[in-house]
């Protein structure tokens, strides 16, 4: 049988990770989440900095990008520079069909369901969770005040879908994008772990 | 298209640097030659063929031809940076449908700025400088230039998308085969058809024409990925978005050149006549040579020293631009050798006029006066956008074009006259070299610093 993918797009302090994690733990194959930018930077040569620095980022709104184009309107060396978030994205995404041509995994974030959309058998799944529970969360893993998780929580999201729109042409969050979207806090983790795990059995046939 | 291409290629971060460079910088070079050469032998002509009242005629243009061109890559660059996006991604669709809205929207912003400048071509020219003597040169050679504007925005569009979709070379032969077709159209219509000005606008238009057809033949060709169909023309709010948000930044970049342009021209028709716009028409064409090529060598730095800094290769990273500096010192020491020891042949080349030539000589000397530091100047600002710190590269690029400019040009010729013109230009170039060098210096020594702490780890 050929190698099977599930991607998962989610909110921050939805559970994404964790729900990845433990699925892959379950179904026994490889999960990916921060660790794409690590070999993304080993395989390129480049710093793994540069990789964070453009992680589910983009530049893309009015005058972001000004000085990438200062110079010149004829300024081709700007698609060669290597530093760029679309540069980076391209290596990311390289290492990411090639991590899925050797075998199943599962990949948290990253447009990978957009990278990976001509994969025969990928399941694309989108998580999200209470705003109270997902505020909690922040508060408990970063250890920041209610104000500051807030914060972060908006800022991580505006930036998430700017990214996913951007690179995916598709709309972060919505329904058409994935197979499942689900609500994590209805459930709680370990449920909605199972939950999707039956849905990914019968929808990619696993057994 | 056909050929899959690797993210990076390989030798960027072992190959020898030297090697490296020639085969970056030397096809951006020939392209950016090209392109000044088009505009060279477009003034060559005018001022042989028309006379030197058309060369001021023609330099009153300037500021409305970038303004024509601002528009026109305001979309072209911007599809362009999403195409080799969905490119990389193998996306042929949304490529496709990239291509298609580029088109459409030259089309539109093409029509849409001719129209208006049409309207009221007269008013902006005169605004822009224009006296009773120039204004019907500057007028006919715009008219036919307007007209033929839509057909101007996409071949530059097309170029761009060319140069993104895995073709360099057919876009830099492209912009070739305009120069050559321009050259030879040029003499026939001025000196065999008699047309003046008017042949000059003419053949640019139809040179740019022939390698339109040429451009969308290629985008025609069955056996590639991305080219015209159907449906691919409907404006989608998505590519439409990116497309301005990625080429609202050369156009401000291009329409705030145009400014300094009409400030220089304004300052220079009040206090030197007439004459002394076209002088600055003819020393622009000659600055501007040496300038694209220093860019040609800028782009090919680009990614060496992007990926080298990338990849911490701190010696590499040194090497490319201690080379890329030498080279560009010496390309400008070279423009300013011939141009302050033979001023007055490189001015002949343009006009008969003595007057103008003797105008032309003055704006020359002062011009070049810093040209061999400001090499130097333009291959620092590219560094700090090649690895990253784009906020440095603008400011630096800012200081010479715009920031000290402007004012100078407005409070110089107050008390120098024409001279305080001409003299704003070097003294800009003077202090950006010295922000450059500042810049660059607390930047190595935050290098040195980094290194000596990765050193201790």
């Amino acid at each position: 049988m050929e190698n099977y993918i599930i991607n998962i797009g989610r909110q921050l302090g939805s559970g994404g990770h964790t729900i990845g994690e433990k699925l892959s733990g379950q179904l026994n194959i490889a999960y990916y989440d921060k660790e794409l930018l690590q070999i993304a930077s080993q395989e390129s040569g480049l710093g793994k900095e540069f990789f964070e620095r453009a992680d589910e980022k983009t530049n893309i709104h009015l005058f972001g990008d000004f000085v990438g184009w200062f110079s010149s309107s004829m300024n081709q060396g700007y698609f060669n520079n290597y530093l760029r978030n679309e540069s980076l994205f391209q290596i990311q995404s390289d290492v990411i069909r090639q991590l899925a041509d050797r075998q199943s995994c599962i990949f948290v974030g990253r447009c990978a369901d957009y990278i990976l959309r001509d994969h025969p058998r990928c399941l694309n799944i989108f998580i999200t969770a209470r705003f109270e529970d997902r505020l909690q969360r922040i508060i408990k893993k970063e250890k920041i005040s209610s104000e500051k998780a807030k914060e972060v929580i908006e800022r991580t999201d505006k930036q998430r879908s700017g990214y996913y729109n951007y690179y995916s042409n598709k709309v972060w969050g919505m329904s058409t994008s994935y197979h499942l979207c689900i609500n994590s806090s209805l459930l709680g983790i370990d449920e909605t772990v199972a939950y999707i795990r039956s849905f990914a059995e019968k929808s990619l046939k696993l057994t | 298209m056909k050929r899959e291409k690797s993210s990076i290629p390989l030798g960027l971060g072992t190959e020898n640097i030297g090697k490296l460079l020639a085969q970056y910088a030397i096809p951006a070079i020939i392209a950016m030659t090209a392109a000044s050469l088009y505009n060279i032998t477009d003034s060559i002509f005018i001022g042989h063929g028309v006379g030197a009242m058309a060369l001021s005629g023609l330099a009153i243009t300037f500021p409305l031809m970038n303004l024509a061109a601002a528009f026109g890559s305001l979309v072209g660059m911007g599809g362009a940076a999403s195409l080799s996006l969905r490119l990389g991604q193998k996306d042929y669709d949304s490529a496709n449908n990239i291509l298609g809205n580029v088109l459409m929207l030259n089309l539109i912003i093409g029509v849409s700025f001719s129209i208006i400048a049409l309207l009221f071509l007269d008013p902006i020219l005169y605004f822009f400088g224009a006296s009773r003597q120039t204004l019907p040169y500057a007028h006919d050679f715009m008219t036919i230039i307007l007209l033929g504007n839509v057909i101007t925005h996409m071949y530059m569009g097309m170029n761009a998308l060319l140069r993104s979709s895995g073709h360099p070379q057919k876009s830099m032969f492209a912009t070739i085969f305009t120069v050559l077709i321009n050259l030879a159209l040029n003499p026939l219509f001025i000196f065999g058809f008699g047309w003046g000005i008017r042949g000059s606008a003419t053949a640019t238009v139809i040179s740019q024409f022939v390698v339109l057809m040429w451009q969308i033949s290629l985008f025609n060709n069955k056996n590639n990925f991305i080219r015209f169909k159907k449906g691919i023309y409907r404006l989608k709010s998505n590519i439409v978005k990116d497309a301005f948000a990625i080429g609202m930044s050369p156009f401000l970049m291009n329409a705030a050149s145009c400014i300094i342009v009409v400030l220089i021209n304004r300052g220079l028709i009040r206090y030197g006549g007439d004459l002394a716009v076209g002088a600055y028409g003819i020393v622009n064409r000659v600055a501007f040579l040496f300038i694209m090529i220093v860019m040609g060598l800028n782009q090919g730095m680009q990614p060496i020293a992007g990926y080298n800094y990338g990849a911490k290769l701190q010696s590499r990273v040194n090497d490319v631009l201690k080379k890329s500096i030498i080279i560009a010192t010496l390309i400008m020491i070279v423009g300013f050798t011939i141009v302050e020891l033979f001023p007055r042949a490189i001015a002949s080349i343009f006009t008969k006029d003595n007057e103008l030539t003797e105008q032309a000589v003055i704006g020359l000397r002062y011009i070049f006066m810093f040209y061999p530091l400001v090499g130097f100047q333009m291959v620092v600002s590219t560094f700090f956008q090649s690895i990253g710190m784009a906020k440095k590269a603008i400011f630096i690029s800012l200081t010479r074009q715009i920031l000290f400019l402007i004012p100078l040009l407005i409070i110089l010729p107050e008390y120098l006259s024409v001279t305080g013109v001409w003299i704003s230009m070097p003294i800009a170039d003077f202090i950006s070299v010295i922000v450059a060098s500042c810049l660059l210096y607390v930047q190595y020594r935050q290098f040195k610093k980094n290194h000596f702490k990765s050193e201790i780890e």
